[in-house]
């Protein structure tokens, strides 16, 4: 077998589990898990949403208790009471959602998982490994790739030779990508042992030495090496239990809707949540029947930007004007509160786009309560409706309407909202990163269900991903420090060089068609 | 090594079913109280037993336990309505003495003289309740768009509160005719709150049944209606509250006001369906007590009943102990405390698994 050749090459695994299995009620989140991992190799844990994964690693990480199976680290069998147990035999985990507290300072945060850490250390290490943060900054003032890299620097500072990384890329701009990439290379060649949740097949190419594929709780494949993986197609298909094309098919854009502008922005400027500048001068408009995306490295204001479109406030400058809204006149920034036909997919999933402790039935209603029309009784079974449909239509894996929304793996939890701000059938979609951790077939549904939307409607992208903005978008918006530089084309030939080199800030020549204006071609 | 060096609490996956956590805490509040009298140089079993009989032994006994119920469950309800939404209104107090002083105002000099009984008692219930409300108006304006806490400001009114009153019916409210007692003159027969069967239940008044009707209600405005789902999300998720464009002002004023309104509706029952004067003893705690009432049915109005039968029939049980035994009077709310306590670490206990020794894989 292979993991006996493995076990020879490579001497002892620094951490292996033998037959875990965990239950939470009905659901067997992990039934009789294998896995090794091997000082000095990344090892990368595939699957598709709700197949295990997080549970997995939270048991390694001392958070749940294993059902059954023995886990140990270094040969020695081990089994954690709290996470604090699993820190001290060298086991650190950046989950899926960050455990900082918002309110304190990257320096207090981290004193919390290392006490006696100083400043200058904090600061030494950040500079040693690429992880530079300011140590006095406030945690809800950093974006989500500088949060990651307190959650990083808190493992490295407690001295984790075990490092679990739980879809570190999903909220990451391609060039933090690289990035992170670059500082788990280094881990790596410190002989750290390194566990990596991914659903993107570049990245596990890139990085992984092992391989292992969870579907339903269930080991599909263990541990094979990069060579003996098979190639990408098959791997997705191992991956999620059946064919998916990695890509979709963009229709053409029907011109009869041209000109229907549904959303316009104009000298839009605007704060952040903590209240500083953070875009200025923003002209964008939406029509019916197209895809905008605005896309951007992180942290260059497009957080912002998303909550001002999207009526939560912020703005202080320019105009916002939305077809149907008080017949389509521009209303001062400051007074845009969103209005009806607007569907906002948030990126803060947890914090934001749903409440844990409520059923899904429930979160299937939390948008469009502020709005007056409708009863006064709460609609559990169009709640319920909702979520049967995203069962159907997403394949959302949830128990029941009843069961509460923090019981749903993290990609299964952006399925549901999703399915929540479509069935609103909106006249504009603003989402934010819509298929962050989502496997491979849902994100494919995804594409397919906003280029559907575009049919009827208004689409707007904030997006970190390049491919996914140009396999979907019609026209590109790149944004840097807070201002759209160029707005291109998605057929233009040129298009991924330009919107690569705008992303960096570097100004590139118009081309003859492109520019401001970029309609894409129409059919 | 001592055992205690091997002692781990250690969360649990999930938390233990609420009955649990709940024989749990009662076990453990008995345990306690039993110390207490140990303390106090009474045997425990005895104490208990001289409760047990004074709570249950009689009729009129079990009537003064709804009799005690009725507030309770009001200032309950007030206080789990407003945990809800994370705000934490502990002027009850206040706003069930300002329920009363709006009740029996109304009785004495609104009411024309010779009005219907059914009519009369209403009113002068309506204005208990607006009277509550207005107690609760300030902190609630405060709260909503001063960003004050309302555990503060409700809190210092309740002090406010008593003092009005009391110069109310020791000054300008006292009965001319009343031989010098601090109180107001009895209000008319058709404000009093209609005994329901004076024979067998003796003091128990229309209060009850109406707050029996208010806790479902209640239960259902907030799993039911849009409204109460707006409220629930502002409790569990700022930030889902925000997303969802929820006006939590408003919201913010409209449950701390009905949380005042349920508060004073009880003061208002209590001088139309017991006193029937404004007069000494009518801040006696009750709305402290709901506070507990409320803990104790976990925010759930439907639970409010019960726990707040159960603390009435504590209450019965401990003026026993006073009367028999010679205990302090304040031993009924030594006795709440223990319960308190006792619930609390039951509800840790639910959450959170105490063991000896060192882990071993299960
Ligand atoms: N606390 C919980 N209570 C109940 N069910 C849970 C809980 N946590 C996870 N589950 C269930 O266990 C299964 C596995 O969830 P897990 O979060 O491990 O999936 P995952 O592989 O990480 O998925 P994703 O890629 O979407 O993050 C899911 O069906 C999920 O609904
Ligand atoms: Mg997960």
């Amino acid at each position: 077998m292979a993991a006996n050749t493995n076990t020879i090459a490579r001497g002892e695994p620094l951490l292996s589990c033998r037959g875990v299995c965990k239950r939470f009620g009905a659901v067997a989140a992990n039934r009789d898990v294998d896995l090794d991992v091997w000082p000095g190799r990344v090892h990368a844990l595939l699957g598709e949403n709700g197949a295990g994964k997080s549970t997995l690693m939270s048991i390694l990480a001392g958070r749940y208790r294993p059902d059954g199976g023995v886990i140990r680290v270094r040969g020695a069998p081990v089994a954690f009471a709290s996470p604090a147990q699993a820190r001290t035999a060298g086991i650190g985990m950046v989950h899926q959602r960050f455990m900082l507290i918002e309110s304190m300072s990257v320096a207090e945060n981290v004193r919390l998982a290392a006490p006696g850490a100083r400043d200058a250390d904090i600061a030494a290490l950040g500079e040693r490994y690429g992880l530079s943060v300011d140590p006095a900054r406030l945690v809800a003032d950093l974006s989500m790739g500088e949060r990651q890299r307190v959650e990083i620097v808190k493992l490295l500072m407690r001295g984790a030779d075990i490092l679990i990384f739980d879809e570190p890329t999903s909220i990451l701009a391609p060039a933090e990508v690289e990035a992170l990439f670059s500082v788990l290379r280094r881990l790596k060649a410190e002989g750290r042992a390194i566990v990596l949740i991914t659903h993107k097949l570049d990245e596990v190419l890139a990085l992984a030495d092992d391989i292992s594929i969870l579907r339903r709780g269930r080991v599909v494949a263990g541990c094979l090496t990069l060579d003996q993986a098979p190639g990408r197609r098959e791997l997705a298909r191992l991956m999620v239990g059946r064919e998916v094309l990695l890509s979709v098919e963009k229709p053409p854009r029907d011109c009869g809707a041209e000109d229907e502008t549904v959303l316009a922005a104009q000298g839009l400027s605007g704060l952040d949540a903590s209240g500083r500048p953070a875009f200025a001068d923003v002209d964008l408009a939406v029509r019916r029947g197209e895809i905008v995306a605005v896309i951007g490295v992180a942290g260059n204001g497009q957080d912002a930007l998303a909550r001002c479109l999207a009526g939560l406030g912020g703005g202080t400058a320019g105009s916002v004007a939305f077809a149907g809204h008080e017949g389509g006149r521009a209303m001062p920034a400051a007074r845009w509160r969103g209005a009806r036909g607007l569907s906002y997919v948030p990126e803060d999933r947890h914090g934001a786009g749903s409440v844990a402790a409520m059923s899904l039935a429930e979160n299937a209603l939390l948008t469009g309560q502020a709005d007056e029309r409708g009863g006064p009784l709460l609609d559990l079974a169009r709640g319920a409706a909702i979520v049967e449909r995203a069962v159907r239509d997403y394949r959302l894996k949830a128990e029941s309407p009843q069961a509460p929304a923090g019981s749903l793996s993290g990609g299964n939890l952006q399925k549901l909202i999703l399915a929540r701000e479509l069935a609103a059938e909106p006249a504009l979609l603003l989402a934010e990163q819509p298929t962050q951790g989502l496997d491979l077939a849902a994100a494919e549904d995804v594409w397919q269900a906003l280029l559907d939307l575009r049919s009827r409607a208004a689409v707007l992208l904030f997006t970190g991903d390049l491919k996914e903005a140009l396999s979907l978008a019609d026209r590109l918006a790149v944004i840097f420090r807070g201002r759209i530089l160029d707005v291109i084309a998605a057929d233009d030939p040129t298009a991924i060089e330009r919107v690569g080199l705008l992303m960096a800030g570097v100004a590139a020549p118009a081309t003859a068609d492109g520019g401001r204006n970029g309609t894409g071609a129409c059919a | 090594m001592s055992p205690w060096s091997r002692l781990r609490i250690e969360p649990r996956d999930r938390a233990l079913p609420p009955l649990f956590s709940l024989g749990l805490g009662v076990g453990l509040a008995l345990l306690l109280g039993a110390a207490i009298f140990a303390g106090l140089g009474v045997n425990p079993l005895s104490a208990y037993a001289a409760m047990a009989a004074g709570a249950f032994g009689s009729g009129h006994a079990l009537s003064e336990i709804l009799v005690k119920a009725t507030p309770l469950l009001l200032t309950g309800l007030a206080v789990a309505l407003a945990a809800r939404m994370l705000l934490w209104n502990v002027g009850c107090e206040g706003q069930l003495v300002m329920g009363g002083v709006f009740a029996a105002g109304c009785a004495l000099f609104l009411l024309p003289p010779g009005a219907p009984p059914l009519p009369a008692a209403s009113a002068a219930l309506l204005c208990g309740a607006l009277g509550g409300a207005a107690w609760a108006l300030v902190p609630a304006l405060l709260r909503a768009w001063g960003q004050v806490s309302e555990i503060l400001t409700t809190l210092l009114l309740n002090y406010v509160a008593v003092i009005l009153v009391e110069h109310l019916y020791y000054g300008p409210w006292r009965d001319p005719a009343g031989f010098g007692f601090p109180g107001t003159a009895e209000l008319p027969a058709a404000a009093h709150l209609a005994r329901l069967w004076p024979e067998a239940l003796g003091r128990v008044h229309a209060g009850l049944p109406l707050a029996l009707l208010l806790a479902p209600l209640l239960a259902f405005l907030l799993a039911r209606t849009r409204w109460g789902f707006s409220v629930r999300v502002i409790g569990l998720s700022p930030g889902a509250a925000r997303y969802a464009r929820l006006n939590v002002p408003a919201r913010t004023l409209a449950v701390l006001c009905c949380s005042g309104a349920l508060a004073g509706l009880a003061g208002a029952g209590e001088v139309l369906g017991i006193h029937h004067r404004l007069q000494e003893g009518l801040a006696v705690g009750l709305g402290y007590d709901g506070i507990i009432v409320a803990w104790l049915a976990r925010g759930n109005p439907l639970a409010a009943p019960l726990t707040a039968l159960a603390l009435g029939a504590l209450f019965v049980g401990a003026d026993q102990l006073q009367t028999n035994l010679g205990l302090p009077a304040s031993i009924g709310q030594t006795l709440e405390a223990a319960l308190l306590l006792g619930y609390l670490a039951g509800e840790f206990l639910a959450r959170h698994r105490v063991a000896f020794g060192r882990a071993h894989v299960g």
